[in-house]
């Protein structure tokens, strides 16, 4: 079986400016979950490790970099999936940790449950001996020069964002993470689709595994990941049932986003209603890579490593 | 479209001992009128299964707002949804303290802010600016979830464990579909005895413990969480449906799956958009009530199906 890892690092409208470190960070991170998958690790730590690249990127909405809440604080959400066995952890409204989804696979392994929130979770996090970080080290002058505009004009701007990744190792296992800041300006406590399964991810050996961005509650309305697998399930290609979870969230919520998904048998995709979506995705040796709309650059990755 | 309104609730799936066999019985069948008053006065299935449920939390029997079990510190952190098959508009809570009627909130959620889900902390926050009534945390503990947590922390045995021997308290949940052909779900919890402080269940979580969609049906479930979200349970039962399954199979199906995958048992109680219902369980037991053309159906035990004719 030939590995493959895709990884997205959002949704949602990409400022030119910023263009070339949203590229060049869904390929730090593709590598990265690649490099693992061909020395024989498996895709459950390549999905964790790819997603770790991005949370540490202030470019992305997840870890350092994460948007703020309606108070000025970062509260984050990540999730992981095992699609050998359905085993999944879940965090939901953590602070002052650098990588949620380090959390939430300590959540997966080291617990009877699935899904820590708030209090709660940073509890578990010390109990593990992951270090607390002042919650001001998450924060870049991005994400505030965002919050201060948000409150300003009291806009309802979504501020997308999520990073994800999906991969298959050599064994045919399948895997799935995704971690977020959320939505700018959120309540407090706002728990969105990311910490929940079936929305934000889903991994399972028999189908394939999924990771979603977009605006939250819209895919929570219509448990996109799951929907997707379904649709795949019923005998569509991975190209297919993206287009079709993407369309369904369309018509029946009049929402969009974006999906990156992986089957068994390695073959994958990344699909957008957005204007603009990055990501990458590495297979046979050759990454590929986009942001806009029928972008696919194609690279040898022997030029990138 | 003229439907014949129904309501199905449930209150827990587990191995419910004797000494609660009546009163869990009682509790539902009273839940499950309340939710048939309002369809018969012409409510939406939305303010059905609100009613219902709000009333299983009131009940000292089930876990679930007044009743609700005690977490590994001895607290109360309640999860609750509800969802409205309409627009697939939802609200949900997760985590909560000090709050009688979680089901009651989770409403507040959905209609009262451009969020899907609240936790912890922050929702109780925004229930203290809705006004929503907070309790003492003696108010919502009962003498037999003292006891029960009493003795698994004496016994420090696993929740999974626990789980397996059945001897769990668990959820309580209302399905419904209205005159009008809307179909709406709730589920609310307390989750299970020495949970972790800050462990959130499948009852919040949409697409496990609950779903609702009026192009297919309503499902509320209970039983094993974590097994209950490996599947996504609810959401997996009207997968089924819409692949030409009778609810009773589509439900029957997802329950074996469930089994069979993640060795986790649980119930479920379902409607569909035609108005046919079903209430289904691999536990032991599970308290179940429906009423459709002001005829009460109730259960305990598998296989049963009680009739009883209402006043109206």
């Amino acid at each position: 079986m030939k590995p493959v890892i895709v990884v997205h690092g959002g949704a949602g409208a990409i400022l030119q400016k910023y263009a070339e470190g949203y590229r060049s960070g869904v390929k730090r991170a593709a590598l990265r979950g690649y490099d693992i998958l061909r020395q024989g690790g498996d895709a459950i730590t390549a999905v964790e490790e790819a997603v770790v690249v991005l949370e540490d990127d202030p470019h992305f909405n997840a870890g350092h970099g994460s948007v703020l809440n309606e108070e000025g604080e970062v509260e984050m959400d990540a999730i992981i999936m095992d699609g050998k066995d359905l085993s999944s952890g879940a965090v939901s409204a953590v602070r002052c940790i650098a990588n949620p989804i380090k959390l939430a696979r300590l959540v997966m392994e080291k617990t009877d449950h699935m899904l820590l929130t708030g209090n709660g979770a940073a509890l578990f996090a010390k109990s593990q001996g992951i270090p607390e970080i002042p919650g001001e080290k998450l924060i870049s002058e991005r994400s505030r020069e965002r919050w201060k505009k948000n409150l300003l004009s009291s806009s309802t701007q979504k501020g997308f964002g999520t990073v994800g990744a999906v991969a298959v190792d050599s064994q045919g296992n399948v895997a799935s993470a995704t971690s977020t800041g959320g939505i700018t300006n959120k309540m407090v406590g706002r728990v969105g689709d990311t910490a929940c399964i079936g929305s934000g991810g889903y991994a399972d050996n028999n189908s394939g595994a999924v990771s979603t961005t977009g605006h939250g509650e819209s895919i929570m309305k219509v448990t996109l990941a799951r929907l997707i697998l379904h649709y795949m399930e019923q005998g569509m290609s991975v190209e297919e049932a993206a287009d079709a979870g993407l369309n369904y969230m369309k018509t029946r919520v009049d929402d969009s986003g974006g999906v990156i998904v992986v089957n068994s048998a390695g073959e994958w995709t990344a699909k957008f209603s957005t204007n603009q979506m990055s990501w990458a995705a590495i297979k046979d040796d050759n990454l590929n890579c986009g942001i806009y709309l029928g972008e696919n650059e194609i690279i040898p990755i022997s030029e990138n490593l | 479209m003229d439907i014949t309104p129904v309501i199905v609730v449930h209150g827990g799936a587990w191995a419910i001992p004797d000494d609660l066999a009546e009163s869990s019985k009682s509790g539902v069948k009273s839940a499950a009128k309340c939710g048939f008053s309002v369809l018969a006065n012409g409510g939406s299935a939305v303010n059905a299964v609100e009613c219902a449920v709000q009333m299983l939390e009131d009940n000292n029997v089930f876990d679930a707002g007044h009743g609700a079990v005690l977490n590994a510190e001895g607290d109360v952190e309640l999860d609750a949804i509800i969802m409205d098959g309409r627009n697939l508009a939802v609200g949900a809570v997760s985590c909560i303290k000090n709050i009688a009627n979680p089901v009651k909130f989770a409403r507040t959620v959905m209609e009262k802010t451009p969020h899907v889900m609240l936790t912890g902390a922050g929702a109780n926050k925004f229930a203290e600016t809705m006004n929503i009534k907070q309790v003492p945390r003696e108010e919502l503990v009962t003498e037999l979830a003292l006891k029960e947590w009493e003795q698994y922390q004496k016994y420090q045995q696993s929740v999974t464990s626990l789980f397996n021997s059945e001897q769990m308290h668990d959820t309580v949940g209302a399905v419904a579909i209205d005159s009008e052909g809307n179909v709406a779900c709730a589920t609310s919890t307390g989750g299970i005895t020495n949970k972790m402080v800050g462990r959130v269940g499948d009852s919040p979580i949409i697409g496990s413990g609950a779903y609702a969609d009026n192009f297919t049906g309503a499902v509320s479930t209970t039983g094993h969480g974590e097994s209950i979200m490996k599947v996504t349970l609810a959401r997996l039962v009207l997968f089924n449906m819409e692949k030409g399954e009778t609810r009773q199979d589509a439900a029957d199906h997802a329950l074996d799956y469930m089994k069979n995958k993640v060795h986790g048992r649980g119930g479920l109680i379902t409607v569909c958009k035609t108005g046919e219902w079903a209430a289904s369980f691999t536990t032991k037991r599970m308290a179940w009530a429906s009423v459709k053309n002001n005829i009460l159906t109730f259960g305990l035990n598998p296989g049963e199906n009680f009739h009883e004719a209402i006043d109206t």
